[in-house]
């Protein structure tokens, strides 16, 4: 899990399973994402990390 | 071909619904917003700033069996290119499907010229390799 990884991941390397909770614009709601429902779902996922919100991305 | 654009910042989810309704350059947003507030996540990435508790501009790309197959990062003052990012990622599909293709650097999108079973013959002869048809 997240909190006991030492080091970050490195290409080729299999993602561990992680949850996080989220808002869904095209909803209008909240949810959540899970690396576990992205693979039983066969999808591709790009994870697009930036500073914060109400910034200048 | 399926795939989720997964926007992650250290704010909450409360903050993300707030910033998409009231700025309008999000107002037709597709994409989920994630939350990482404990920066978990964003640690396992290595995006994670430990100084300020922001995260890097860091873009990764996980295909459909969990596997890391791309990573991206930049400082705060640089942003993305997004062309590059579509690019690598249809390379990625590409390649998953064709698996005894490479794409070279100026590989753009289907149709264009990929190294067909790459190997001791293709040694020293990549400029030929890219010339032929």
């Amino acid at each position: 899990m997240a909190e006991t990884m030492t080091a970050p991941l490195k290409l080729g390397q299999k993602v561990p399973d992680f949850e996080m909770v989220t808002y869904e614009p095209t909803k209008g709601d909240f949810g959540k994402f899970s690396m576990k429902d992205q693979i039983a779902n066969k999808r591709w996922t790009i994870l697009f990390f930036y500073p914060a919100d109400f910034t200048f991305v | 071909m399926g795939c989720d654009i997964v926007t992650v910042s250290t704010d909450t989810q409360f903050v993300h619904l707030a910033w998409q309704k009231s700025e309008k350059e999000l107002a037709n947003v597709k994409y989920t917003m994630a939350a990482d507030p404990t920066g978990n996540v964003s640690r396992l990435f290595g995006v994670y700033n430990e100084g300020n508790g922001l995260d890097l501009r860091g873009t990764f790309l996980i295909n459909p069996e969990g596997t890391l197959l791309n990573m991206e990062m930049n400082f705060y003052n640089v942003g993305r290119n997004i062309d590059e990012l579509m690019r690598k990622f249809k390379a990625n599909i590409y390649v998953a499907r064709k698996t005894n293709e490479v794409c070279p650097s100026k590989w753009k999108d289907e149709g264009d010229k990929t190294l067909v079973n790459p190997g001791a013959k293709m040694v020293g002869k990549v400029h030929e390799a890219l010339q032929g048809s």
